[in-house]
C-alpha cells in the first residue's frame, strides 16, 4: 500500500483528467499537479480529435466544403456553414439576398439558444446538480424541434448555401416559433433565478475562478468567457456581418469577472437571441433565397471573415486559385484561445473547482483541434509515415 | 428449532437474501422516485438486480501494485458488516433477530465499517483518482459520524434505554418526529451522508474523479460493495422510521404499516436529493461541524432539560 | 427549484416512450433520398457536389436518356445538396423513411431508375438478383 511519507510529499501528485473522463464531454488531456486538494500547476495536451479538415477541404469543390466544415462542430455546425459561405461570397463577390441573410441570423440566433442551453445543462451536471441538467435539456427539446421544422434536421441543419439559403421560413412555421420562444423566455427567467439565487449552487460558482479585466485582455479570452470579465468583444456589434446592420445587438457585459457572471452572461445573451429573433420574424424581407449567379470558379483572391459563435469569435481564411476547389482554408475556432485562461484560473483551486472552471469557458475541444507535434528525448522531431505510426502501435503492445 | 429459526433469519428472510432483494428494491424505488422528480421515466424494476448480477459474472481485473488479499477482502469484510448490523434492527416492522444491552451502539459502528472498508480500499491502490477518493470518503466519515450518532441517540435517551428492541417497543404510539424535529432532520441529512448520495457525494464525485475509492474495482468487488451500500439503505431507513416514527409494534399489519413509513422516508430523501447540488469536500466538513452538530446539541440540550424537568 | 420539482412529481413524465409511441415527423425532415428518372439529363451534378460521394449517375445511352442512379445510403449525410443542384427537381428526400437501420450491406446501395434500365443495367454487372429496382 503506497505511503504518502515525508520523502514522497517532495514529488508531485499529478492527476490526470482526460482523455477519457467523466467531466469530459470530449477528449482532451489535462494534467493538474495537486497539493492535497488545492492545484499547484496544470498542463494540457490537445489533438485527440483532429480530422484534418482543413486538409481535406483542399480536396473538395466549394459546394462539398460546406457540409465538410459544417461538421467542425456538432453544436455551433451553422455558424461555421455561415462563416464560410459568407467568405466564399466575398472571393466570388456575390451577395446573398436580404431575406437569405436575415434567415441566417436567425438560424444563427436559434442554434446559439440550442448551445447556451447545452451549455447550462452540462455545466450543472458538473457542479452535480443533475436536476437542472435534466430541465435545462428537457426545453432545449424544444428549440431543436423548432430547427428540425425549418431545416428537417436536429443537428447539421445544412440550412445554407453558396449564395443563400435553401430553406424558407412560412407563415406557420413562424407561428410555432413565436410560440416556443414564448415558452423558452419563461423559463429562462427561472433559469436566472436558480442560478442567482440557489445557495448550494452559488457556493460552487460565486468567486471561483475570477479572471480579472487586465487578466482576460492579455490571455486574450473571447465570447462569453471575455464579456463576463467586461471585456467589451463581440463580433456582431464590432464588425456585423449577414444581416446584423439591420438587426442590431446588445452586447451584455458583467463585471464580476468569476464563473457565477459567465453563468449570467449566457443567461442573458439567451433573453437577447429572443429580441432578435422576434424581431426577425415581424420584420422579414421578401425576395430570393438564393442569389442568381454564383460561379462554380473562383478567381484567385483571399478573405478573412469573422463570426460570432456561441463560444466567441470564430475566424475563417480562405484563399482560393481559380479552380473548383479552395487552395488553403484556415479555421480558428475560439475555444483555442480561451483553453490556455483555465491553466491559468485553476491554480490556487480546489479540485473539485477544476471542472467547473473548465467548463466556464464553454469548451468544444473537437472545434479546436490541431495537429500535434510531440518531440520525444529518443525521437528526432521526424514526420512519420502512416506505416511506421501502426507499426509501432503493434510494437508496443507486443512488449 | 431455536437454531433453524436462527439460521433462517440470518441467511433467507428477513435477513440475508430477502434484505439483499428488498435493499436492491429500495435502491430502485430511489432512482425512480428522483427520475419522476424530474420529469423522466427511469428504470424498469429489475434494473438493480440485474445491474447486481452482471456485476457478479464480470470477470474481477486485480491491478497492479495493490495488496491482494486486502483487494479480494475488503469488499466482503464491508458486505459482512452491513449485514451483521441488520441483524439487530426491527427490519421490516419484524422484530429484531438478536439483541442485547448497548447494541444500538454496535449496529452504528459496523454501519460505519462499509465507509472505512471503502476508504481502505481506495488507499490500497496506485490509483491517483481512487487515492483522492478515499481521503474525501474519509474526511466526511469524521464529519457526519457524530452528529448523526447523536441523533440517533436523542430517542434513547426518551427510551432511557441503549439496546434497540427496547428503544423501539417503548416509543411505540408516539411519534417522536413531533416532539424532536431537529434531531429528525439532522437524522435524515446524516443517512444522505453515510450513503454518500447527493449533496454529499463527493467521494465519489462522477465529474471530478471517476468512481472515487471504487475506481479500480471491477466485477464481484465492485458487486460486494454495492449490496454492501444497498443494504446499509435499509437499515439506516430502518433506523430512522422505528425511532422518530412511532417504534414498532405486534400486530399482524406491523410490517405493512412499517415499510409504507420507510418509502415515505425514502420519498424525502428523494426529493432532498434533486433540490441540491454536490458540495465540495471542504464545503461538507465546514456544514456539518457548523451546522450539524450545534443544531443536535442544541436538541440534545432541550431534552435534557425536559428530562430533568418531569 | 422546490416548485418546479414538486410540481413535475405529478406530470407525465416527458420521456418519449420510442417504439412504441413515435411523434410525427415535420414536413421537412431529410429521410432517405428517392430519384424520378423522368426529367433526368444525366447532367451529374447531383453526384459532383455530393460530399460524401453516396451517388453514382451510370449513363446506359445517353442519347435515349437512359440512366441508372445509385444510392449508397450507408454514405448519405443527408445534407440535400443533391436536391439543390438538380435543376429538374429529379431528386426529393422523404420524410417518413428515417429508420433506416438493417442487418447487411446489400440494402444500404439502392439502385434507382426505370424497370428496363435497371434491369439492362444489373444484367451488365453480372448480378441479375442484386437490389431490387424502386422509383
Amino acid at each position: 500500500m503506497p505511503t504518502i511519507t515525508k520523502a514522497a510529499q517532495a514529488e508531485k501528485f499529478v492527476v490526470p483528467i482526460g482523455p477519457q473522463h467523466p467531466a469530459l464531454k470530449e477528449p482532451g488531456h489535462f494534467e493538474f499537479t495537486v497539493d492535497g486538494e488545492v492545484v499547484t500547476a496544470a498542463s494540457v495536451r490537445l489533438g485527440y480529435a483532429h480530422r484534418g479538415i482543413e486538409k481535406g477541404a483542399e480536396s473538395r469543390n466549394w459546394t462539398q466544403n460546406q457540409y465538410l466544415l459544417e461538421r467542425v462542430c456538432g453544436i455551433c455546425s451553422h455558424i461555421h456553414a455561415t462563416a464560410y459561405c459568407l467568405g466564399v461570397e466575398q472571393l466570388a463577390e456575390v451577395e446573398a439576398p436580404p431575406r437569405a441573410q436575415a434567415i441566417r441570423v436567425l438560424l444563427a440566433e436559434l442554434e446559439r439558444v440550442h448551445s447556451h442551453l447545452l451549455w447550462l445543462g452540462v455545466a450543472a451536471h458538473e457542479a452535480g446538480f443533475d436536476t437542472l441538467f435534466m430541465y435545462t435539456w428537457r426545453d432545449r427539446e424544444t428549440v431543436m424541434d423548432l430547427l428540425e421544422q425549418i431545416s428537417g434536421n436536429r443537428v447539421n441543419y445544412s440550412v445554407n448555401t453558396l449564395g443563400g439559403v435553401k430553406f424558407d421560413i412560412t407563415d406557420p412555421i413562424a407561428v410555432d416559433i413565436l410560440e416556443g420562444l414564448a415558452f423558452l423566455e419563461e423559463r429562462t427567467h427561472h433559469y436566472l433565478e436558480v442560478i442567482e439565487n440557489d445557495l448550494m449552487f452559488a457556493r460552487r460558482t460565486r468567486g471561483i475562478g475570477i479572471m480579472p479585466r487586465a487578466q482576460a485582455e492579455r490571455l486574450g479570452v473571447l465570447g462569453p468567457t471575455a464579456r463576463a470579465s467586461g471585456v467589451a468583444r463581440d463580433v456582431r456589434v464590432d464588425a456585423p456581418y449577414a444581416a446584423y446592420p439591420d438587426y442590431p445587438v446588445n452586447i451584455i457585459l458583467d463585471n464580476a469577472c468569476d464563473l457565477e457572471a459567465r453563468f449570467i452572461v449566457r443567461v442573458k445573451e439567451l433573453f437577447e437571441a429572443y429580441r432578435i429573433s422576434r424581431e426577425i420574424l415581424a420584420t422579414l424581407p421578401e425576395g430570393d433565397l438564393v442569389a442568381k449567379r454564383m460561379p462554380r470558379r473562383i478567381k484567385p483572391a483571399e478573405t478573412i471573415m469573422r463570426v460570432e459563435a456561441p463560444r466567441g469569435e470564430l475566424l475563417y481564411f480562405i484563399k482560393s486559385n481559380g479552380s473548383e476547389s479552395p487552395e488553403r482554408l484556415h479555421v480558428r475556432t475560439p475555444t483555442i484561445c480561451n483553453m490556455a485562461s483555465v491553466l491559468t484560473l485553476t491554480v490556487g483551486h480546489n479540485l473539485a473547482d477544476v471542472p467547473m472552471i473548465l467548463v466556464g469557458i464553454d469548451p468544444c475541444f473537437s472545434c479546436n483541434d490541431r495537429g500535434v507535434i510531440v518531440r520525444s528525448e529518443q525521437a528526432a522531431g521526424d514526420l512519420w509515415t502512416w506505416e511506421r505510426l501502426r507499426q509501432h502501435g503493434i510494437d508496443y503492445y507486443r512488449r | 428449532m431455536e437454531l433453524v429459526r436462527n439460521v433462517t433469519a440470518l441467511l433467507i428472510f428477513p435477513g440475508g437474501l430477502f434484505l439483499l432483494l428488498a435493499g436492491l428494491m429500495y435502491q430502485w424505488a430511489d432512482r425512480k422516485l428522483i427520475a419522476q422528480l424530474q420529469n423522466r421515466l427511469g428504470p424498469r424494476w429489475f434494473q438493480p438486480i440485474a445491474d447486481a448480477i452482471k456485476l457478479l459474472a464480470n470477470e474481477e481485473i486485480v491491478p497492479d501494485g495493490v495488496n491482494r488479499l486486502l483487494f479480494v477482502g475488503l469488499p466482503v469484510a464491508a458486505l459482512a458488516g452491513a449485514l451483521t448490523a441488520a441483524l439487530y434492527v426491527p427490519l421490516f416492522g419484524f422484530q429484531p433477530a438478536f439483541s442485547f444491552t448497548g447494541d444500538l451502539i454496535v449496529t452504528l459502528y459496523l454501519l460505519s465499517l462499509l465507509t472505512l472498508c471503502t476508504g481502505l480500499a481506495g488507499a490500497n491502490t496506485r490509483d491517483r483518482f481512487s487515492l483522492i477518493g478515499a481521503v474525501r470518503a474519509l474526511t466526511q466519515l469524521f464529519a457526519y459520524e457524530a452528529p448523526f450518532m447523536l441523533a440517533l441517540l436523542g430517542p434513547a435517551i426518551v427510551a432511557g434505554s441503549w439496546q434497540i428492541s427496547e428503544i423501539i417497543t417503548t416509543t411505540h404510539g408516539s411519534w417522536i418526529v413531533l416532539t424532536q424535529p431537529i434531531g429528525f432532520l439532522v437524522a435524515l441529512i446524516g443517512l444522505m451522508g453515510k450513503l454518500e448520495m447527493p449533496p454529499f457525494d463527493s467521494p465519489e464525485a462522477e465529474t471530478e474523479i471517476v468512481a472515487g475509492a471504487l475506481t479500480e474495482y471491477s466485477g464481484r468487488g465492485l458487486a460486494l460493495f454495492k449490496l454492501g451500500r444497498a443494504v446499509e439503505l435499509v437499515i439506516g431507513l430502518t433506523l430512522i422510521t422505528a425511532f422518530y416514527l412511532g417504534g414498532v409494534g405486534q400486530g399482524a399489519l406491523e410490517p405493512a404499516f412499517f415499510t409504507l413509513k420507510s418509502i415515505l422516508v425514502l420519498g424525502l430523501l428523494a426529493l432532498m436529493q434533486s433540490l441540491m447540488t454536490r458540495l465540495r469536500i471542504d464545503q461538507t466538513v465546514g456544514l456539518w461541524w457548523r451546522f450539524g452538530a450545534i443544531l443536535v446539541l442544541m436538541q440534545w440540550l432541550v431534552l435534557i432539560v425536559v428530562k430533568m424537568v418531569s | 427549484m422546490l416548485k418546479d420539482v414538486l410540481r413535475s412529481f405529478f406530470r407525465k413524465p416527458i420521456t418519449e416512450k420510442y417504439p412504441f409511441e413515435k411523434r410525427v415527423t415535420p414536413e421537412r425532415t431529410r429521410g432517405m433520398l428517392h430519384w424520378n428518372p423522368e426529367a433526368c439529363t444525366g447532367c451529374g451534378l447531383c453526384a459532383k457536389d455530393c460530399p460524401a460521394d453516396a451517388i453514382e449517375v451510370i449513363t446506359l445511352d445517353r442519347k435515349a436518356k437512359q440512366f441508372v442512379l445509385r444510392y449508397h445510403v450507408d454514405r448519405c449525410t443527408f445534407c440535400s445538396q443533391c436536391v439543390q443542384s438538380c435543376r429538374f427537381n429529379c431528386l426529393q428526400m422523404s420524410n417518413q423513411e428515417w429508420e433506416l437501420a438493417a442487418t447487411s450491406k446489400e440494402a444500404f446501395t439502392v439502385t434507382y431508375g426505370k424497370d428496363e434500365d435497371v434491369d439492362k443495367f444489373l444484367e451488365k454487372i453480372g448480378r441479375p438478383n442484386a437490389a431490387p429496382a424502386a422509383s
